[in-house]
């Protein structure tokens, strides 16, 4: 028996899980409707994909907001995981799906997938017979995605990075990266039974003025860590920065940069696939308004050309929205993408050139880590605050890089920490920023992280 | 003034959280930021090896009310007549009635309740709080 399986027939030693059937669960995927993986889906469709967020605590409820999504043509359901069992903490979220199917009130953000199991599932996934996508935010997800996959999830979202740093305050960074190694390489053994296992990084990090330099080297550590260890779909994804310019810019880098080092690292036979997320930060309190975001976030996903978009709804300021609101929105995405056909590709040469000037610089001083495996030197570089999150919980982030925006929304770089970038490339942000005279800096990122309310 | 502040539960919802932390501090409170992911015993904890006039708990995602069931009964553990319990945030999973909140988070030991409300306001109502029962 390979290492691999000894460790998955321990993980899968738990007391809040029924027995786990290996052999039965890769009958299963090798089996499994090609309507439920997202890489074929991708394959075969011309159009971008729209994909809602949404998990509520029972069974009942998921089921009944994925009949919701399919009544409004949804291309790719959700299931976002709550709290606890993205920390791992089962015992807590047993209570609360207790309690939450006791007294009809939702105890939990999410669907604990763990407590609920594969074989019960799974008769939900195989019933819509549609790609579902796993949201999470787990440093150990170890036997949350072996419970995914064997439900019939064929898209695992997260990565060591993407899923450490913005959501835990001590979770150890060594054991953060075994533990997704674990989930790549699952991921790329059931890749070869059937069509392959989608993997997405999560390029919104923190929602709050991430510089795209720093999430486009995430993104593309993650996708190269991941392609080493066997996959063969990969997304890369970032959400909204507040500024269109931003956005273009960053989509056209980031799809240049991940097939050069998709295919510099040997791994030209893996289909990238690119990901946006509309406005992750906070939403305003006024609906209509953020009917308008939600529709010119549309249209940015259109002139990026993503091949997937994942949804907000109007009633994000106010909590997690009803299914009749969670379908509404998909629907009208796919009014306003109807409209959005076809459009010219625009560019900003001057701003591409930085921020691929930018990108290649923190990505040389990675690779130039002394380690022998990359994962390794993405471990030192997050150490030594060559990766850098703004907003980050984590007590190992270096929480040293402060960004502000310019006059023109785009966020950039003010204080540059240890990031590796060049003199050149540092001063080109600097020269955009302008604080008006006497504006301290604190008050100015509050204004900047506020701008959509 | 002496302030905890933090957190509650497995919730990582970070930004407001700095906000709080500088609010707090150029509104010249002493404050102790125990950060996201905070249990409520850890809380408690704080509130006595600081000696604190204010416990000031957050959450966002909605899961603070699973968290904070308990509030009652850890009060009777230790005299905390001196301290305010304040909560704020999103205090329920999906669209809530305030007013219903206000009263549950009451009835669990809070002074002070905010259910999506302006930081500043919630600041505001603190001092003039402690104004009141000084």
């Amino acid at each position: 028996m390979s290492l691999l399986q000894r460790e998955r027939e321990i993980i899968v030693q738990n007391e809040y899980i029924d027995r786990f059937d290996f052999a039965e669960v890769e009958e299963f995927i090798k089996n499994a409707s090609k309507n439920l993986f997202i890489s074929h889906k991708f394959k075969t469709s011309t159009e971008m994909l729209v994909q809602p967020r949404g998990g509520f605590p029972t069974y009942d409820k998921v089921h009944e907001l994925y009949k919701e999504f399919k009544g409004s043509n949804v291309d790719v359901l959700p299931l976002t995981i709550d709290s606890n069992t993205r920390l791992n903490d089962y015992a807590h979220a047993k209570k609360m799906l207790a309690l939450s199917e006791e007294n009809d009130v939702d105890m939990l953000n999410g669907y604990p997938l763990v407590n609920h199991g594969y074989r019960t599932t799974r008769k939900m996934i195989t019933h819509y017979d549609t790609p579902v996508s796993l949201r999470h935010g787990t440093p150990d997800a170890r036997l949350l995605v072996e419970i995914a996959l064997a439900s019939g999830i064929f898209e695992i979202e997260g990565g060591p990075i993407t899923y450490l740093l913005p959501y835990s305050k001590n979770f150890p960074l060594d054991k953060a990266f075994l533990y997704w190694k674990y989930v790549e390489r699952v991921t790329a053994k059931y890749s070869e039974l059937n069509e392959p296992i989608n993997r997405e990084s999560f390029g919104p990090l923190s929602a709050t003025m991430q510089p795209p330099a720093i999430v486009l080297v995430i993104q593309l550590l993650e996708m190269l860590l991941s392609l080493e260890e066997g996959v063969k779909s990969f997304s890369v994804s970032f959400s909204q920065t507040g500024s269109m310019t931003q956005d273009i810019v960053s989509s056209n880098v980031l799809r240049k940069l991940a097939r050069k080092y998709a295919d510099q690292f040997g791994h030209s036979d893996a289909t990238i696939n690119l990901v946006y997320h509309q406005w992750m930060g906070a939403f305003p309190y006024n609906k209509s308004y953020s009917d308008s975001l939600i529709n010119t976030s549309t249209v940015i996903a259109a002139m990026v050309g993503a091949d997937k978009i994942i949804t907000k709804t109007r009633n994000e300021a106010f909590g997690i929205p009803t299914k009749e609101a969670n379908a509404l929105a998909v629907a009208n995405v796919k009014y306003t993408l109807n409209m959005l056909k076809g459009l010219p590709k625009i560019s900003d040469a001057e701003e591409e050139e930085n921020l691929t000037n930018m990108v290649d610089e923190i990505l040389e001083a990675v690779f130039n880590d002394s380690a022998d495996t990359l994962w390794r030197k993405v471990f030192n570089s997050i150490k030594k605050g060559y990766i850098d999150i703004p907003f980050s919980p984590h007590i190992i982030n270096a929480n040293e890089v402060i960004t502000v925006r310019d006059s023109e929304s785009n966020i950039r770089i003010y204080k540059k920490g240890s990031l590796p970038i060049s003199e050149k490339s540092f001063a080109y942000e600097r020269s955009k920023i302008k604080l008006a005279e006497g504006e301290r800096v604190v008050d100015k990122i509050i204004q900047d992280i506020g701008i959509m309310l | 003034m002496k302030v905890v502040t933090g957190v509650v539960g497995n919730d990582v919802h970070v930004v407001a959280n700095r906000l709080i932390d500088i609010s707090l501090d150029e509104r010249g409170f002493e404050v102790f930021n125990l950060g996201v992911n905070t249990y409520l015993e850890e809380f408690m904890d704080a509130v006595i090896e600081t000696d604190a006039d204010v416990l000031l708990i957050s959450s966002l995602n909605g899961e603070a009310e699973g968290w904070c069931r308990d509030l009652s009964l850890m009060k009777k553990q230790y005299d905390f007549s001196d301290v305010v319990f304040m909560i704020g945030g999103n205090l329920g999973v999906g669209e809530m009635n305030a007013d219903e909140l206000d009263s549950k988070y009451k009835a669990y030991g809070f002074d002070l309740v905010f259910h999506q409300v302006d930081l500043n306001i919630g600041l505001d109502t603190l001092e003039n709080f402690l104004k009141e029962h000084a």
